[in-house]
């Protein structure tokens, strides 16, 4: 038995074909943007973003936990692939850690930029408060951080260590562990009623394999490392988590809209029909759901369009975490509060300023450049054995 | 006549009762606040005191007063909600805070270490009154061609001298931030701002270990109730309904 893993086409060094140039302009456009934006974050602060006291998170806090939650689903997906011997998989779940740094590091930076104090983060480290989930996750994320670091050095040279294969389990444990916890951060609020419910860190969970996989099979895409055989299993992977994460959002919303309890109703209702009722209907479900669902149905086994469907699936992540953070926050938690008293922030609507927008692009832009770069660094292109085959 | 014109001025009242509880360790008090729904007229004096005894900048606000309409027009009444802090005995904002800059004092109060804070906003989300505000750091004159003095002057919450600095990132900018019952004005014998300047004496305010105290026996009313409490911060301010 061979444990090489099977060549898969572009898995050798070779120039960058096409999408690699788009997806390299996309990035500098995308630094370009942040540059700017990052400008703004610090000479105005956050006076210069929309969010404040009554919807007091906003686009970073969504893009946050859907780069975060796609992380962790892509570096489970190299955990499940490890664990499972899957050896000719192996070169995809080396990218797969690779992206999962990416979008660690483009989360991690949203979330940065989005506290009063930037510089006062290290408090989240020294001094701990261990009843807040959010003092957990700054540990796990810690721990989550060095161990990609770890595990992209020491497979450097395309061997995969034998106790990596060996251990890889837990890692796939505290991937779920991680995303999980990421879910409870919410689902412990019992002010939102539409966050505080047991499905909340189930649904984070499937969200998160899904924008993983979806992440990594267009990663595939963009450095050719996907044939068909990879193409058929992530495609499949990405339809089963696609219907598991419509049926919790269906038991979710109708079991809220049958009960009418005030507060969650019209949280749901502000998804469904609210002014931003296209990024529910449009946005996910129809550019995250049907479409990439479409795509993988009918493109089964196709590199380019299973690609195309993970790049769609993990884009629109983002849809999904908005409509998490955001209608549950644009709820008057007491009647006649929109009109008490006014100022800058003190209004249920919320749409992101321009700076908002920019310093999100930065921050994708930033993964980008962590995985193209990363990509060569690591030397990604090599075929990738098991240390076993020796 | 007689029966129109209290025999005892309430704020005096009120005064010598904080004075009391005062004479107790720490730990021994229990501030409390009730608030008179029939007696508020919607004035909103009490915000508006306490933005000026607080230095409060556009965007943050700790009392707004809730225009409450009840019924279908032309079947309505109108009801006014003052809504502080409730300084919740199970202060959901509390556990949540991931540096232990939001905790619980000895005498009940849910105070904020602005040194500490680092902005996460959890305690906004987390707070089922929306009784958080987060300073983005506004001020009211900016953008005109002088920026008025009144806004760089500091406030004293919790007894510290806070300067604000406009265009920076020092606390209280960039903290979450909400009332505190004016800690600064009782620990020196003074009433919170809010009760002081109420023009109906719709705020009680007091200790509420205090049987003898105003706050004490208007709590202890039939028709006190606090909001919410079905989520179980049990809160320390209570409304007359
Ligand atoms: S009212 Fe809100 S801010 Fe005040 S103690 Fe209760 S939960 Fe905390
Ligand atoms: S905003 Fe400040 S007080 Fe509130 S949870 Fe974050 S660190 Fe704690």
């Amino acid at each position: 038995m061979t444990t090489f893993a099977t060549p898969m086409p572009g898995n050798e060094v070779k120039s960058p074909n096409w999408v690699q140039w788009v997806a390299w302009a996309l990035t500098v456009i995308c630094l370009a943007a942040g540059a700017y934006g990052f400008y703004l974050r610090f000479t105005e602060g956050h006076a210069a973003a929309s969010y404040g006291s009554y919807v007091p998170w906003g686009l970073w806090i969504a893009a946050y936990v859907a780069l975060i939650g796609a992380s962790a689903g892509a570096f489970g997906f190299a955990a499940v692939i490890f664990t499972l011997r899957k050896t000719e998989y192996y070169g995809l779940a080396r990218l797969a850690m690779l992206v999962a740094f990416g979008a660690f590091a483009a989360g991690m930076t949203n979330v940065w930029l989005d506290l009063g104090h930037p510089f006062r983060f290290w408090k989240l480290l020294t001094q701990t408060s261990w009843t807040s989930i959010m003092g957990w996750m700054s540990w796990f994320y810690v721990i989550y951080g060095l161990i990609l670091v770890v595990g992209l050095f020491l497979t450097r040279n395309g061997v995969i260590p034998k106790f990596m294969e060996r251990f890889s389990w837990i890692a796939f444990l505290f991937a779920i562990a991680f995303a999980g916890a990421e879910g409870a951060l919410f689902g412990v609020v019992g002010a939102r009623a539409l966050w505080e419910s047991g499905l909340t860190p189930i649904l984070f969970l499937v969200e998160a394999a899904l924008f993983g996989v979806g992440l990594v099979a267009a990663g595939a895409l963009i450095f050719g490392a996907m044939n068909q055989q990879a193409a058929r299993m992530m495609g499949v992977a990405m339809l089963i988590l696609l219907g598991l994460l419509l049926l919790l959002e269906w038991a979710e919303y109708t079991t809220a809209l049958y009960a009418s309890v005030p507060a969650k109703t019209s949280a749901v209702m502000t998804i469904l029909t609210g002014p931003y009722w296209w990024v529910f209907w449009g946005l996910h479900l129809g550019l995250g759901v049907v479409l990439p669902g479409l795509l993988l149905l009918f493109g089964r086994g196709n590199a380019l369009l299973t690609g195309i469907a993970g790049a769609l699936i993990a884009a629109m992540g983002l849809a999904t975490k908005l409509n998490l953070v955001l209608p549950a926050l644009a709820q008057e938690e007491l009647d006649g509060l929109a009109h008490a008293f006014t100022g800058p922030g003190l209004t249920f609507s919320y749409f992101p300023s321009t700076m908002e927008w920019l310093v999100w692009l930065g921050t994708l832009g930033l993964g980008g450049l962590i995985v193209l770069v990363g990509h060569r660094l690591f030397s990604l292109a090599t075929p990738t054995r098991s240390s076993a085959s020796k | 006549m007689a029966d129109i014109v209290p025999k005892e001025n309430l704020l005096v009242r009120m005064q010598e009762d904080i004075r009391r509880a005062l004479e107790k360790p720490e730990g021994e008090r229990r501030w409390g606040m009730v608030i008179d729904t029939r007696k508020c007229v919607g004035c909103h004096a009490c915000t508006l005191s306490c933005v000026a005894e607080n230095k409060l900048p556009p965007g943050v606000v700790y009392r707004p007063v809730l225009d409450q309409e009840i019924g279908t027009y032309p079947n309505v009444t109108r009801r006014f909600m003052p809504r502080p802090c409730m300084q919740c005995e199970n202060p959901p904002c509390v556990p949540v805070c991931p540096v232990n800059a939001t905790y619980t004092r000895p005498d009940g109060i849910v105070a904020i270490d602005y040194e500490q804070c680092i902005g996460c906003r959890y305690c906004i989300t987390a707070c089922p009154y929306s009784a958080r505000t987060f300073d983005v750091g506004y001020t009211y004159t900016e953008g005109t061609p002088e920026q008025e003095v009144y806004e760089l002057l500091p406030n004293y919450e919790y007894g510290v001298e806070h300067a604000r600095v406009p265009g920076s990132e020092e606390s209280p900018i960039g903290n979450a931030r909400k009332c505190h019952f004016c800690l600064h004005r009782l620990e020196q014998g003074a009433l919170p701002m809010c009760v002081t300047t109420c023009i109906g004496v719709a705020n009680y305010f007091g200790d509420l270990n205090d049987p003898d105290s105003l706050v004490a026996e208007m709590a202890a009313q039939p028709n006190a109730v606090v909001l919410k409490e079905e989520l179980g911060a049990k809160p320390k301010v209570f409304y007359l309904v």
